[in-house]
């Protein structure tokens, strides 16, 4: 899956799980701020990102330091390649 | 002619409406004093009563704890019924029966205290970060073991529910997480159907209706109301298969509260 792709996949599903136009799904957008997130939101953005990448976050340290969507796709980016590189090196 | 029935019309609403004010004045200068009363007598003999309840018929802490708070809830409903007309349909002992996620629609700073019109007490609610700052009520709410959604993240707010409903008890959400401020459904967060998803304990989807007219957001002023509390049918998680079954039980329920609200609106 192309990092573009994620991107896609990330915009999307919180676009339509919150009724939130697809334009204001910019890299720079806050979650609370500019898309009227809140804290238990956030909670559910770690549901839905585990069930669109099939992978387990919710206890990882980083996602406290979200702030932005771009801050999203980066991690959810970089946590895909560091699954590729653990399985790779398992393989 | 048939203007003349709507202005007969509109001079009886407007006679009813000049009534409920007027029966809404003793209504707030009896029943806020009485609510602060109530509340007093109930932490000053709490010690006591606590210590006994735990000692002589060995309930465990939270389980007690949440007795009380449906029975100072019970005291409550005392308090407003001069005022306001209480009823509860659905509750049939035969086929209601926890443990349950209770998951009802939110619309007023009372929906909480209309949870004693439930037919049982072990219910522990699933709240925002905000009650548990009233300091008066906090010791209490922990005590009981409610849940801080917002502090004790997912993984917390899973293991403390699964524990609560393993022991036969209740886990109540408002799961549109605020009040609604123009009487539709809001958005509801996905925890309650994530946690009936991984317990398999059944969803009970609850109409409140009624305490709009009592309090609605962002006033202070109570006004007389008639309050319903209608149960409906139970949900089965496993009814809907393993994949994405949080999403497809959330929008299930909120259909099926929605319709309730709204045949609750007709009648």
């Amino acid at each position: 899956m192309t990092d573009e792709k994620v991107i896609e996949i990330i915009d999307t599903s919180l676009a339509n799980e919150f009724e939130l136009d697809i334009e204001m799904m910019v890299p720079d957008a806050l979650l609370y701020e500019d898309l009227g997130l809140d804290s238990l939101d956030r909670v559910d953005t770690v549901i839905l990102l585990e069930q669109a990448f099939k992978f387990k976050i919710r206890e990882e340290e980083e996602i406290r330091k979200i702030r932005t969507l771009g801050d999203i796709h980066v991690f959810v980016i970089n946590k895909i390649h560091n699954l590729r590189e653990t399985e790779g090196d398992i393989t | 002619m048939t203007s003349r029935n709507a202005r007969g019309t509109g001079y009886r609403v407007r006679r009813a409406e000049l009534w409920r004010f007027v029966c809404s004045v003793p209504m707030n200068m009896s029943a806020y004093p009485l609510i602060v009363i109530w509340t007093l007598v109930c932490i000053l003999c709490f010690p006591i009563v606590f210590s006994f309840w735990r000692i002589v018929l060995g309930w465990e802490g939270d389980r007690t704890m949440r007795l009380f708070v449906w029975l100072y809830g019970r005291g409550w409903l005392v308090i407003m019924s001069p005022f306001v007309r209480f009823k509860r349909m659905g509750f049939d002992k035969r086929n209601i029966s926890p443990p349950y996620i209770i998951v009802v629609n939110h619309r007023s700073f009372f929906d909480f205290w209309c949870m004693a019109l439930l037919p049982f007490s072990n219910v522990a609610a699933a709240l925002r970060s905000w009650p548990f700052k009233m300091f008066w009520f906090a010791p209490f709410m922990r005590l009981a073991r409610y849940l801080d959604v917002e502090s004790l993240g997912w993984t917390g707010c899973l293991s403390s529910g699964a524990e609560i409903l393993k022991k036969s008890g209740v886990v109540l959400f408002f799961p549109e997480g605020h009040r609604s401020r123009d009487g539709k459904l809001q958005r509801f967060y996905f925890g309650p159907f994530k946690l009936s998803e991984e317990t398999g304990i059944n969803i009970l989807p609850l109409c409140l209706t009624g305490t709009d007219v009592l309090l609605p957001p962002g006033h202070w002023w109570m006004m007389p109301a008639k309050i319903c509390l209608k149960a409906l049918t139970p949900i089965d998680p496993k009814d809907f298969g393993r994949t994405l079954s949080h999403i497809t039980l959330q929008k299930h329920t909120k259909a099926m509260i929605a319709q309730g609200l709204e045949e609750l609106r007709k009648a």
